[in-house]
C-alpha cells in the first residue's frame, strides 16, 4: 500500500472513531434514563449507572401511580387527531399547490411560510384567552385544532414536495376516463402518494406527542393533561425520592418518538431540510 | 398545469382557515391584548401602559439580558459543534447514516423530557456529569449556582439541537460539486485553505440561515428551562420566556403578559424578515 492510501486509511479510521465516540455521548442521557428506569424503588439515584439489582416493576407502579394511563390517553388522542387534521388540510393545499397555477400563488405560498415562522410561544396567552372565552379549555377539539394548525405549514410543503414528484399524466388519463378533479385527488394521487402522507401523518403525531408547552397552557384539569405536561408534574413530586419512577414515565414518553424517528428517518430528515431550507 | 378559477382556492380553503383561525388571529389579538389591563376575567382599555411598565421593569431588561446571554452560547456552541460534525459526515462514511440517527435522537425528545434527564445528570452528589465536571468549578453543585445552571440549559440545549444545524449544514455541503475541490487540489490549495477559499463561500449562506433560525429558537426557548432550572436559582436563568409565562400563569397579569409576548414577538418579526432575506439571496445563488 502506498503512504498516501495508509494515511487516507488512518485519518478514515480516526473519523469514525470520533463519530462514534459523540454518538455514544449523544445518546448517554437516553440510556442513563432506561437504566434507572430499572432500579428498585427508592434506589432511583446512586453513583453508579447500571443498576447492581435490576427492578422491572416500576412501569406496572406507574401506571398506578396518579392518572398516567388517563395522560396517555390524552396524549394519545391529542396527538393522532392533530395530526389526522394536518394531513387532511395540508394535502388538499399541498396539491393545489402542486398542480395549479392561479392568482395570487406565489403570495399565499409565501403565507405559509410566514405561518412557520410565528412563534408559537408568543401565541399562548391569546390562544389561552380565546379558549377560556369560548369555554374551550382543557377539551380535546381544542388541542387537536391548535395541533392540527401548527402542523398545516411545514405538512403543507412536505406535500407539495410528493405531489410535485408524481407524473402529471395519471391524473391526465384519469380526467379523460371523466373523473372528476376532487374524485382523481382521492382515487388516483392520494392513494399513489400513501407513503409520503403516512410519514407527514407520524411525523406531526411525534411533535404534537412531544408538544409541553401548548398542554401546559391549555390544558391545566388533571383529567386532561397529557403525558408531558404530567412529566412536569412529576418531576416536583418525584424527584429526590422516587427517581426510579419519573425514569420510568420518561422512558414511556421517549419511546413512541424514538421508534417512529428510526423508522422514518429519511423523511424525518428530508422534511426538516426542506422545511427550514428550501421553504 | 391546469388552469381553473375557483377550485384550487376550494382546495387551499381548510388549511388557511386553521393558520387564520389559531395561527394569525391569535397574534393579532394578542396586539389588543397588550393595550388592556386583565384583571379576573375583566379587561379594561388603558393603551400604551403595559409597554411602558415593561420598558422601565428591571425584571424586563434582566431577562432580556439573560436570553441574548443564553443565546450567545447556545448559537456559537451549537454552531461550532455542528460546523465539525458535518465537515466528518461529509466524508461519506460507511456508517455514517448509523451514527447520524444516533445523534439525531436527542432532537426527537421532548424538551420536557431532555430537562428532566439533564436535571438528574447534575443532581447534587449523585448526578454523572456533576461528578465528572464539578470538581473542575471547585466541587460546587452546578444547578445551584447562576453561571453553573445557565451552563447546564446552554449544554442541554446544545444537545438538543446540535444534530438538525449539522443536517442543514450538510446539505449545504453537498451542494457543492466535487470538481470544485479537484480544480483547487490541482492549483494545490491545502485543506485549510481549501475550507477557507473554496468551502466558505458556498456554505456561508446556509450558515447565515441556520444562525437566524437558531437566534428565532433560543428566544422562544422554554421547555428545556422549565425542566431545568425553572428560572432558578433565586430569577438567575428567568429568561425572557419564563418571565412571560410567570406573569400569565402565575401572576395571572395576562395584558402584561401579552404585551411581553408582542414585544418577544416583534424580535421574532425581524430575525424572520432577515431570514427570508437570506433565504432570497440563498435561493438566488442556487439558481445562478
Amino acid at each position: 500500500m502506498t503512504i498516501a492510501g495508509k494515511r487516507i486509511k488512518v485519518q478514515g479510521l480516526v473519523i469514525n472513531l470520533v463519530l462514534l465516540t459523540t454518538s455514544l455521548i449523544f445518546i448517554f442521557p437516553v440510556f442513563y434514563a432506561v437504566m434507572t428506569s430499572f432500579r428498585e424503588p427508592g434506589y432511583g439515584l446512586t453513583r453508579e449507572i447500571i443498576p447492581k439489582v435490576w427492578f422491572f416493576g416500576n412501569y406496572e407502579r406507574l401506571f398506578h401511580y396518579g392518572r398516567f394511563p388517563r395522560y396517555v390517553l390524552n396524549s394519545t388522542i391529542n396527538a393522532l387527531g392533530g395530526s389526522l387534521l394536518t394531513c387532511l388540510t395540508a394535502s388538499l393545499a399541498g396539491y393545489s399547490f402542486a398542480r395549479f397555477r392561479f392568482r395570487g400563488r406565489g403570495f399565499l405560498m409565501a403565507f405559509v411560510l410566514a405561518m412557520m415562522m410565528l412563534p408559537a410561544l408568543t401565541n399562548l396567552i391569546p390562544l389561552y384567552k380565546l379558549a377560556s372565552d369560548l369555554k374551550l379549555l382543557n377539551t380535546y377539539p381544542l388541542m387537536i385544532t391548535i395541533f392540527g394548525a401548527y402542523g398545516v405549514p411545514l405538512s403543507i410543503w412536505i406535500m407539495k414536495g410528493f405531489f410535485d414528484s408524481i407524473p402529471v399524466s395519471l391524473e391526465e388519463a384519469a380526467a379523460i376516463d371523466g373523473a372528476t378533479p376532487l374524485g382523481t385527488f382521492f382515487r388516483v394521487v392520494l392513494p399513489i402518494s400513501a407513503p409520503g402522507l403516512l410519514a407527514t401523518f407520524l411525523i406531526n403525531f411525534v411533535f404534537n406527542w412531544n408538544n409541553f408547552i401548548m398542554p401546559l397552557f391549555m390544558l391545566t384539569r388533571s383529567e386532561m393533561k397529557m403525558a408531558t405536561v404530567g412529566l412536569f408534574d412529576f418531576q416536583h413530586a418525584l424527584e429526590g425520592n422516587q427517581d426510579e419512577l419519573l425514569a420510568a414515565a420518561c422512558v414511556v414518553i421517549m419511546t413512541p418518538a424514538i421508534v417512529l424517528f428510526i423508522a422514518l428517518r429519511k423523511y424525518f430528515l428530508q422534511g426538516m431540510v426542506e422545511g427550514a431550507v428550501k421553504g | 398545469m391546469r388552469q381553473s378559477r375557483v377550485y384550487p382556492y376550494l382546495l387551499l380553503a381548510p388549511a388557511f382557515f386553521l393558520m387564520f383561525a389559531v395561527t394569525l388571529y391569535p397574534t393579532l389579538y394578542s396586539l389588543y391584548l397588550s393595550l388592556n389591563k386583565i384583571e379576573k376575567g375583566r379587561m379594561t382599555f388603558i393603551g400604551l401602559k403595559n409597554f411602558q411598565t415593561i420598558l422601565g421593569s428591571s425584571d424586563f431588561w434582566e431577562s432580556l439580558r439573560l436570553t441574548l446571554i443564553f443565546g450567545f452560547f447556545y448559537i456559537t456552541l451549537t454552531l461550532a459543534f455542528a460546523f465539525v460534525m458535518a465537515l466528518l459526515f461529509n466524508r461519506g462514511l460507511r456508517f455514517g447514516g448509523i451514527y447520524m440517527t444516533l445523534i439525531f435522537i436527542p432532537w426527537v425528545l421532548s424538551d420536557i423530557v431532555s430537562g428532566v434527564v439533564w436535571r438528574w445528570m447534575f443532581y447534587r452528589d449523585y448526578g454523572v456529569l456533576q461528578n465528572l465536571i464539578g470538581p473542575l468549578f471547585g466541587d460546587k453543585t452546578l444547578i445551584n449556582t447562576p453561571a453553573g445552571a445557565m451552563g447546564i440549559v446552554v449544554a442541554a440545549s446544545t444537545w438538543r439541537a446540535m444534530a438538525y444545524v449539522m443536517l442543514l449544514l450538510l446539505a449545504g455541503l453537498q451542494t457543492i460539486p466535487r470538481d470544485v475541490y479537484e480544480a483547487g487540489a490541482i492549483d494545490g490549495s491545502t485543506g485549510w485553505q481549501a475550507f477557507w477559499h473554496l468551502t466558505w463561500p458556498l456554505i456561508r449562506p446556509v450558515t447565515l440561515v441556520v444562525i437566524v433560525l437558531l437566534s428565532i429558537e433560543s428566544i422562544n426557548a422554554i421547555g428545556m428551562f422549565l425542566a431545568i432550572t425553572e428560572g432558578g436559582p433565586g430569577r438567575s436563568t428567568e429568561v425572557l420566556s419564563l418571565h412571560m409565562w410567570r406573569e400569565a400563569l402565575q401572576f395571572f397579569h395576562f395584558g402584561y403578559g401579552a404585551a411581553l409576548a408582542v414585544v418577544m414577538f416583534f424580535i421574532n418579526l425581524v430575525l424572520g424578515v432577515v431570514y427570508l432575506r437570506f433565504m432570497q439571496t440563498e435561493s438566488s445563488l442556487g439558481a445562478a
